[in-house]
């Protein structure tokens, strides 16, 4: 009971780093303004209940909860097959795969959505082709509705479920998949049966992340959306824009915080769920939590059982029976998957190469004058180091404070882990804006406004939320029993954590760390309320660019940004075939 | 219902309250204190680049301050904070009338010193511009925009708002300015549009705005709400009529896009040089503000980037052929009409300005 508690202890110590950080850049002000929107010290709802007496806001939260919601259940559908292929793809596949699914990240998301514009619009790529070749004979109306949000949305989600799915089901042990067949399940039974509840915990983790962050979306509505195709943080940032009314931004960025708390307690807010199978038991006992995907997946179970009793003796265990159907119908989709990703890219990199003075797909004609443009000016490339510097800080950062924080959070109590995973998601649960506000009256008292250290502290509280998410959803996976084992041996804390933990939470904190990277390198609004005018990252670059000008220096930027990280990973693919070819038998690693 | 009434003095009360509580250590900003260097925000793009060459540079250039141009958004919500926080970074900005007076109303803003100006200047300066809390920088419009191919000049096509409305008479594909920031918005085009005489505008009736705007909802292929977004639009050629500022239609033009500017119900409005409240390098943000409206400042500014003077002494160095490209060309501003600022941030009996009126029915009005 004593080490019980002493491991507990030990868990909120190592979550400590990140409450200090997240309480005095984004915590306290968040309060003041919780208070504020409270009419403190007079305490009423009246705010709330204004809010809510106003149509239009009650339509547009539902609305927002509902976009999300398709949203993010597109890219569970569609990711969830495409990151089960890219793990069952042999390695170097799969590594080619999971680079080519990150590719989208890395061309900005300000990039992605002219490259929508540019494939969608009325005079754009579809448009223009249908219409070539006379399919048409005016143009389809392809953007400016409900279908064209959801496409630009989910093209920005897809790449992170498939993400954190990915670094998920690596940690699931594919030998438990075998010994099912061995036991004679068909391959559609080993999925379900093994394969599938075994990456509940990280379906769970991924849909809430993916769903946490499209509550808060605006530019893709703004853009690709209809005149109706609102969502909350639109209305926000309009008042943000024109009138500044914090009480009434307060207002509605808490209603928004409620609506994440709720799902988050619907999908169970515990991200790293069951750990070992001695800690399932006790849990299944707990009706205080009741899960809506839990009790989906023990109906479905137990509809099927009869169903399978009779199939057991008609298919016994034949090793590579699957058929050729799976087979090619995986193929075509992780192919469509890519397509869909890639294609915004590939647009943006032919647009780079335009001889024309504005954006416009296909270029009339080519030259390299926007790269010229980009090179030729210090504030471009310039803005461009500041932002390496500082991505690489942020990531650094939030990846040693958020997987000290997540490997705590598994140790300590389910309750108390719900609720500072509640505390840790905060900053990307409430709109950006609203985080942007009171990371300035955190860091203005800290007086880091307008320096690097404040930017990177900003940057950072979103960044550790990803990184404690995924790397939550790997350790949901890791047996303890594996540490209790080396610690037998007389292995100590540090040694075990680094000798047998890290090896096997690898993937997890890898991925953390690119997507905190990628925050940091793709965030404004923040940064730009915080930068004080006196540091220039990438991204606020790109966004001064785009507001005033619509020259495709832009593209330029961004195809830089996608082709050079891919040029690195080719040529340390090259480096690493080749000590691999000498090495004489193969390196153990955590992924497989 | 007292709460109401006092609802607007008590927001302000509790934002200020939140600032004071986060800064009770930071006094005045750490990195730009007074010195000898002035921080000017001049927008970005085209428009920044000619700020900067016509105004920053002859004025570096004169005085020996360093002038560092900022091109990010300078936004309401920016100044509010750097005021509150007692953090001025920018010393000098240009901003919207309507901005302008709602920063004002919040006392945002530091007062132009006018005993700095010749007499001579200030007489040329056209009566808005000469505002306590800003001077006049540029006039800009809204016009309604031909595309040339589907309505080339000398065949019927739209010559007012209640023409673009009828969508029987002018088929083609609409772009109009979209509302949702409340001081922009096609709100006097939807009442010329219903009949309104153009001198009989203001004071608004929204409800008469929205009905007019029913009628030309399903119409519109786009409500656009930047800048470079209906430039973008123009130029990919979709569009047969549409809205937009002046400065972006022209710019499109010159990029050889087949586009016609009309000038008629054009509705005008201007931004003024202002500085914020607590600047540390008030004394040189004013000497740059009176250099920056002076007549022959403004003209060269105006050759490298088409927009109206707010000084009437910058003609006397205009030529006549960029002269008509201005929205303040007399013959054009005979017939615009000029946006009423006032109206906009005036206070109701419910304690909100009409701009909070507008967006409040602007996203009822969309979600319909």
């Amino acid at each position: 009971m004593q080490t019980l508690q002493k491991q507990r202890l030990t868990g909120i110590g190592l979550a400590l780093p990140v409450l200090i950080v997240l309480v005095v850049v984004f915590g306290i002000p968040l309060v003041q303004l919780f208070l504020t929107s409270l009419n403190a010290p007079m305490f009423s709802v009246s705010n709330y209940l204004r809010f809510l007496q106003d149509p239009a806001n009650v339509r547009v939260v539902l609305q927002t909860v509902q976009i999300s919601v398709i949203a993010t259940a597109a890219c569970l559908i569609v990711g969830y097959p495409t990151a089960y292929l890219i793990v069952a793809a042999p390695k170097r596949l799969r590594i080619v795969l999971i680079v080519l699914v990150m590719i989208p990240y890395l061309t900005s998301g300000l990039a992605r959505t002219y490259a929508w514009i540019m494939i969608l619009g009325d005079s754009g790529l579809i448009n223009n082709l249908l219409l070539q070749f006379g399919i048409i004979s005016s143009p389809l109306l392809l953007i400016y509705n409900r279908m064209a949000l959801y496409v630009g949305m989910v093209h920005i989600m897809l790449p992170m479920m498939v993400l954190s799915l990915v670094s998920v089901m690596l940690g699931i042990d594919k030998s438990l998949m075998a010994a099912a067949r061995s036991m004679g399940a068909p391959p559609f039974t080993a999925f379900c049966r093994v394969f599938f509840p075994l990456s509940i915990p990280g379906v769970r983790s991924a849909t809430l992340l993916v769903f946490v962050i499209c509550l808060g979306f605006y530019i893709i509505p703004a853009s690709l959306g209809g005149l109706g195709d609102v969502m909350l943080s639109n209305f926000l940032a309009s008042q943000v824009t024109t009138t500044f009314d914090l009480v009434s931004v307060a207002t509605g960025s808490f209603v928004l915080l409620a609506i994440a708390i709720v799902v988050l307690s619907i999908l169970g807010l515990d991200l790293s769920g069951t750990q070992g199978l001695a800690a399932q038991v006790p849990r299944r006992s707990r009706f205080a939590r009741p899960s809506l995907i839990g009790w989906l997946t023990r109906s479905l179970t137990e509809f099927s059982t009869g169903f399978r009793a009779k199939r057991w003796t008609a298919h016994r265990y034949r090793p590579r029976g699957e058929g050729w159907l799976p087979e090619i119908g995986g193929k075509v989709l992780v192919l469509l998957v890519l397509t869909y990703l890639l294609a915004p890219s590939v647009v943006v990199i032919v647009m780079s190469f335009s001889s024309g003075s504005y954006i416009e797909f296909p270029p009339s004609g080519l030259s390299l004058r926007w790269y010229r443009s980009f090179f030729g000016n210090t504030a471009w490339y310039g803005a461009a180091w500041t932002s390496m510097e500082i991505g690489l800080a942020v990531a650094l950062l939030s990846t040693i404070v958020g997987t000290l924080a997540a490997y705590g959070l598994s140790r300590t109590s389910p309750r108390l882990r719900s609720t500072l995973n509640v505390v840790i998601l905060t900053p990307i649960t409430i709109p950006v804006i609203v985080v942007g506000v009171a990371c300035y009256f955190g860091l203005a008292n800290l007086g880091l406004i307008g320096s690097r250290t404040g930017v990177i502290l900003a940057q950072s509280i979103g960044a550790i939320s990803y990184v404690v998410v995924i790397v939550s959803a790997t350790l949901a996976n890791f047996d303890r029993r594996l540490e209790q084992a080396a610690q037998s041996m007389r292995a100590g804390p540090l040694q075990t954590f680094a000798r047998v933990t890290l090896p096997l939470i690898r993937p997890g904190i890898i991925g953390g760390a690119f997507l905190a990277f990628i925050h940091s390198f793709d965030e404004v609004v923040i940064t730009s309320l915080v930068s004080g005018f006196s540091v220039t990252t990438l991204p606020l670059k790109m966004w001064e660019n785009i507001r005033n000008a619509i020259d495709p220096t832009l593209a330029a930027v961004a195809s830089l940004l996608t082709v050079l990280p891919m040029l690195w990973l080719i040529g340390m693919c090259v480096v690493w075939q080749r000590s691999e070819s000498k090495a004489q038998f193969p390196i153990p690693s955590a992924a497989n | 219902m007292t709460f109401q009434m006092n609802r607007r003095r008590f927001m302000q009360t509790t934002s200020s309250a939140i600032a004071a509580g986060a800064l009770p250590t930071v006094s005045g900003r750490a990195l730009a204190a007074s010195s000898n260097e002035l921080r000017v925000s001049v927008y970005g793009g085209q428009i920044g680049d000619a700020i900067v060459e016509t105004l920053l540079k002859p004025f570096e250039a004169e005085t020996g301050i360093k002038m560092i141009p900022i091109t990010q958004d300078f936004t309401l919500a920016q100044l509010e904070l750097m005021v509150k926080a007692k953090n001025v970074t920018v010393d000098v900005a240009g901003m919207e009338q309507t901005l302008t007076l709602t920063a004002k109303e919040k006392g945002l803003l530091e007062e132009i010193d006018y005993s700095l100006y010749k007499k001579e200047e200030l007489d040329g300066f056209l009566d808005f511009a000469k505002d306590k809390y800003g001077a006049g920088q540029l006039i800009y419009s809204f016009n309604m925009i031909y595309n040339t191919k589907k309505y080339p000049a000398g065949k019927p096509r739209p010559a007012n708002w209640a023409e673009f409305w009828d969508v029987e008479k002018f088929p083609g594909v609409r772009y109009l300015v979209a509302g949702l920031y409340g001081t922009e918005g096609p709100w006097e085009e939807a009442l010329m549009a219903d009949g309104v005489a153009p001198d009989k505008i203001y004071p608004m009736d929204i409800d008469r705005i929205f009905a007019s705007l029913d009628k030309i909802k399903p119409h519109i292929r786009k409500w656009w709400s930047s800048g470079s977004e209906i430039q973008q639009l123009m130029q990919s050629g979709g569009g047969d009529v549409m809205e937009s500022y002046d400065g972006r239609a022209l710019a499109a033009i010159d990029a050889g896009a087949p586009l016609e500017i009309n000038r008629n119900q054009a509705k005008m409005t201007w931004a003024h040089w202002v500085i914020p409240k607590g600047c540390p390098n008030s004394e040189n943000a004013q000497k740059f503000i009176e250099f920056a409206t002076r007549g022959d400042r403004q003209a060269t500014f105006v050759k490298l980037y088409p927009e109206g003077p707010t000084n009437r002494n910058a003609f006397k160095h205009i030529p006549a052929d960029l002269a008509r490209k201005l929205p303040t060309y007399p013959e054009y501003m005979a017939n615009s009409i000029p946006l009423n600022g006032g109206w906009y941030v005036e206070v109701g009996s419910d304690g909100r300005t009409n701009v909070e009126r507008l967006i409040q029915r602007w996203n009822q009005w969309i979600l319909q």
